[in-house]
């Protein structure tokens, strides 16, 4: 279960975060609704361990962990609001690309991650994420996201540059997904459709959940 | 680990300007390279040209304009020593051969050198590739590189050198009329400017400015000794003592008595000296022009990193550690440079090739500029070097903060 507790983020005398305590256990959709510039992105990069908080801590399992990018590898499936796949490298590589950071790569992950783009509906596993349209870059996001099935699934405004239409599929995807691993989601977004697809949304205002 | 496909992706992203970095850097390392080249090349060739000049005699002077003149054919008005030497030395038991060297004509452009049959053969060395060796006095023998046919009749005029194979309009006024050499023989090449010399016998040189054929009958056989009442001078002298202690003695003799002698080596080490102090400030040059394009290179790559911090935010927010960050940076900018410097490598060799033909079509000597251990070592060392200073923006790519460059 991921739990943030007392997390506060201070920049300055900015308050961007305010005592924020949530958990996310197994298998449960968590929204965080809110304004924009209600820190929901900053909350999403603490959850993350992007970013360290000012006070209180970030737990997996009732633990901290000492190696947060390991932690991430392991753990963590990200999905980004503008899908930050490079460009150059072909959607296959793009959700090949976090088994590269690993000492050692499955033999099998090519196969399992055409079949993964497959089920995300890409039908050109090898063409250049670049010159994919944008609702397929979101697929080949999420197919990224969750290829190693793991137990976290972060993410920041998943169709927030989406048309309505390829908003709804994409949502419906990832949540899928999500639930298909098992998997712990936790999604900051302001799109009423995707908040009404979790199990339970919660508010961000002025730093403050609600 | 694998950082390559994101090295690849990097490439591709910049290829523009990765594609400059490469051009710069290779024109840079190749000034190096070709300065080290050119002036190995340089200094072989040169010594390789004086091979068969272990002690040369001419009147005092100037010891490079003696070297220079009979070793290189850049034909000086040298003033002249005693005839007399010439038998003086070949009845010495210090010296296993000698031969005069006289020059002042010129045919076509090419110099026309007065000398003995045993020196054109370069004391029993070579043998004419072409006909034979000159057996009477108006006999020729051409170097490897002279355009004329065998069998040809020259004329030779009176004047220096000038472009070989074209007469200068002044060579026509200058001729020595009514001497007609034939030419008889050409020799293999040497890599040394005699190949582009016209080689006849020192007494029609002698004969064709008036001052008889060195011995008491006309015709006698040629070469030595000569036995004329009064033997007609010569500007060179060239001796190949027995061994190195006659060498050094008749060298002290020769130095006093209304002459000068001297090794062609010693005063190309003292050329070499001079030669290997401008290469030094020519290399250490180029070694600061290299560091200054690295900083400027490494400098542009920050500034790419700068603007593609997101990019590498990604990565670490995906679970990448710091090190596979650093990697991809790292490899990137280094293969970089070491591609820079490896076609900087084969530019340069090419670059000393090209000047080495220049050299060979104004001196005729032949600068054969061969890749060396030299230059690749000092490549070597500009990679390393490169390698070693890429670590700066790769480490600079692991410490900017993810969740600010996220935001970027």
């Amino acid at each position: 279960m991921l739990a943030l507790h007392d997390v506060s983020v201070r920049v300055g005398e900015l308050t961007v975060l305010d005592a924020i305590t949530l958990a996310v256990p197994p298998g449960r959709c968590v929204g965080i609704a809110g304004p924009s510039g209600s820190g929901k992105t900053t909350l999403l990069h603490v959850a993350g361990m992007l970013l360290e908080p000012s006070l209180g801590s970030v737990t997996w399992q009732g633990t901290r962990s000492r190696d947060p990018a390991g932690w991430r590898r392991k753990t963590v499936g990200f999905v980004f609001q503008d899908f930050c796949l490079v460009p150059e490298l072909s959607a296959l590589a793009n959700v090949l690309l976090p088994m590269r950071f690993a000492a050692f790569c499955s033999g099998d992950a090519a196969g399992r991650g055409i079949a993964m783009l497959a089920e995300m509906g890409i039908a050109h596993p090898h063409r250049r994420a670049g010159i994919l349209s944008r609702g397929e870059q979101q697929r080949v996001a999420i197919a990224r996201a969750v290829l190693n099935t793991p137990p976290l699934i972060l993410a920041d405004e998943p169709t927030a540059s989406l048309d309505a239409g390829t908003g709804g599929q994409i949502a419906k995807l990832l949540i899928a997904a999500a639930r298909q691993a098992g998997a712990a989601l936790l999604v900051v977004s302001h799109d009423p459709a995707l908040l009404a697809e979790m199990d339970e949304v919660r508010t961000l205002r002025g730093g403050r959940l609600a | 680990m694998n950082p390559f496909p994101m090295v690849l992706a990097d490439w591709r992203a910049m290829r523009g300007t990765a594609v400059w970095c490469i051009v710069l850097v290779a024109l840079a390392v190749a000034i190096g390279v070709a300065v080290g080249a050119q002036e190995r090349a340089l200094r072989q060739a040169s010594a390789r040209a004086s091979d068969d000049f272990a002690l040369l005699i001419g009147a005092p002077g100037s010891q490079t304009s003696l070297v220079l003149a009979s070793v290189y054919l850049q034909v000086e008005a040298l003033p002249l020593i005693d005839g007399a030497n010439l038998n003086r030395l070949a009845a010495d038991k210090r010296v296993a051969a000698v031969a005069p060297i006289a020059f002042g004509d010129v045919v076509n452009g090419y110099p026309v050198i007065g000398t003995t049959a045993n020196f054109v053969t370069r004391w029993g060395r070579l043998a004419p590739s072409e006909g034979r060796v000159f057996e009477a006095e108006d006999e020729a023998v051409l170097g490897s590189d002279v355009r004329l046919p065998i069998g040809a009749g020259i004329t030779p005029a009176h004047g220096a050198a000038g472009a070989p194979g074209k007469a200068d309009p002044d060579e026509a006024r200058h001729r020595h009329e009514g001497v007609v050499y034939k030419v008889v023989g050409r020799l293999p090449p040497t890599g040394t400017p005699w190949d582009r010399a016209i080689l006849v016998p020192v007494e029609t040189v002698w004969e064709t400015h008036g001052l008889g054929n060195g011995h008491a009958r006309d015709p006698a056989p040629l070469g030595l000794p000569f036995d004329a009442e009064s033997i007609p001078g010569v500007p060179a002298i060239v001796v190949k003592p027995v061994g190195v202690a006659d060498a050094y003695a008749l060298r002290g003799q020769y130095r006093q008595g209304g002459t000068m002698a001297l090794f062609p080596a010693e005063v190309l080490v003292s050329l070499y000296r001079n030669l290997g102090d401008v290469r030094a400030v020519l290399v250490l040059a180029s070694a600061l022009n290299d560091g200054l394009l690295f900083l400027s290179v490494l400098l542009l790559v920050v500034v790419l990193i700068g603007l593609r911090r997101r990019r590498y935010a990604v990565l670490r927010a995906l679970g990448a550690p710091a090190v596979y960050v650093l990697l991809v940076v790292w490899l990137g900018t280094t293969a970089l440079l070491a591609a820079g410097c490896l076609v900087g490598l084969a530019l340069g060799w090419a670059g000393s090739a090209a000047a080495g033909a220049l050299v060979a079509a104004r001196t005729g000597l032949a600068v054969a500029a061969a890749p060396g251990a030299d230059e690749a070592l000092l490549v070597g060392v500009l990679v390393l070097v490169g390698g070693a200073m890429a670590l700066v923006p790769a480490w600079l790519a692991t410490r900017a903060p993810i969740s600010e460059s996220l935001r970027s």
